[in-house]
């Protein structure tokens, strides 16, 4: 018998504050609009926060978001030992076949943290500009290595002194063309941009 | 787009050997290119040298391995190859160098492989990126280039 083809995986990872709950509060009705079915893993310290936040936005049934406390630097249960996340998405895919997609985001981390491959399909890094517009000269794995890098809070760049347009010419040039999406998830800017290379990359049905 | 959905076996089956040898012949067998880190992979969109828009979405028990046969029809073949690696080999000065630049590299989380004094990096973007993270270790002669 063929196995049935499982649910694509879908890492968001990035410094603490950077916006990847965020990201996640746009992308779920944006999924939803298209009729994917989805559920999220979050991963926290020590806490389900992100989860609750996730659970009580009315955004998406709370019994499709699980959260998975690292204990630990948080990069290490997305790359190191992704054995957490990978029960998790096991459960919800058993839980909720057929299951087109998990997003995953990650506990916030430095500039280092990337995913396991065996983890997931495809990885997204989110950046802020209030971080600094030196973030992407400062060539973290992170900001290298990721499918697509999303700098959030565009519009915070005047007020922080960044000048948004050199901040995203650095990120592509030092990602040698792999691709760079400017986002304000408070207001949902390019976020369609973002469901665009999730669904050519993983969903297949552009 | 195609979808590729599963490993049909590898070219070095005996039972594929002469379906692909007389694809071959007629240049029908086309070639996805994959670095190391996405053979990991088990969905991805890439494309072959023939250009063909393939979107792979394999069972997660699946691996993607060098010489993997994707699709093999009567008038075509999809094979798997993986892309030639370059690595960056180093050689210590001495001992506490070697030690030295082992914790680097691990700091780094570069991927190494030993090759008895020499130390080998392998190079997943730029040479430049690499040599600039050793600049300190070259410049006082801690290490120096080898030829892999």
């Amino acid at each position: 018998m063929t196995e049935p083809l499982s649910a694509a995986r879908v890492g968001i990872g990035g410094p603490v504050g950077s916006g990847k709950t965020a990201l996640l509060e746009c992308l779920i009705p944006a999924f939803a609009d298209r009729g994917t079915s989805l559920a999220v893993i979050t991963n926290d310290l020590v806490t389900r926060e992100d989860a609750e936040r996730l659970q009580r936005s009315g955004l998406i049934e709370p019994s499709r978001v699980v959260a998975v406390e690292a204990g630990a630097c948080p990069h290490t249960v997305i790359r190191e030992d992704p054995t957490l996340n990978l029960d998790a998405a096991e459960r919800l895919e058993m839980l909720f076949r057929p299951l087109d997609l998990v997003l995953l985001e990650s506990g916030g981390d430095n500039l280092a943290s990337t995913f396991s491959a065996e983890l997931v399909d495809y990885w997204i890094f989110v950046i802020d500009v209030s971080g600094g517009g030196d973030i992407p000269r400062k060539r973290g794995p992170g900001v290298l290595q990721a499918d697509l890098l999303v700098i959030n809070k565009a519009d915070l760049a005047p007020h922080v002194g960044v000048d948004l347009a050199a901040m995203t010419k650095e990120a592509r040039d030092v990602r040698h063309g792999r691709p760079v999406i400017v986002t304000n998830c408070r207001t949902g800017e390019a976020i369609d941009d973002v469901v665009d290379h999730i669904v050519r990359n993983v969903l297949f049905d552009d | 787009m195609l979808k590729l959905t599963g490993i049909v076996g590898m070219v070095s089956d005996s039972g594929l050997g002469e379906a692909l040898h007389d694809l071959a012949h007629e240049d029908r067998v086309e070639t996805i290119i994959l670095d190391r880190r996405d053979m990991l992979r088990k969905r991805l969109r890439t494309v072959t040298d023939k250009g063909t828009d393939c979107a792979i979405a394999l069972p997660r028990t699946t691996a993607l391995d060098d010489g993997a046969v994707l699709l093999l029809e009567t008038d075509r073949a999809i094979i798997v190859r993986a892309r030639v690696e370059t690595w960056l080999v180093l050689k210590p000065a001495d001992t506490a160098a070697a030690l030295e630049l082992g914790y680097h590299a691990g700091n780094l989380h570069w991927r190494v492989a030993f090759r008895g004094p020499l130390l080998a990096v392998a190079q997943e973007g730029p040479r430049k990126d690499y040599l600039a993270r050793l600049d300190a270790f070259l410049a006082d002669g801690r290490i120096s280039l080898a030829h892999d």
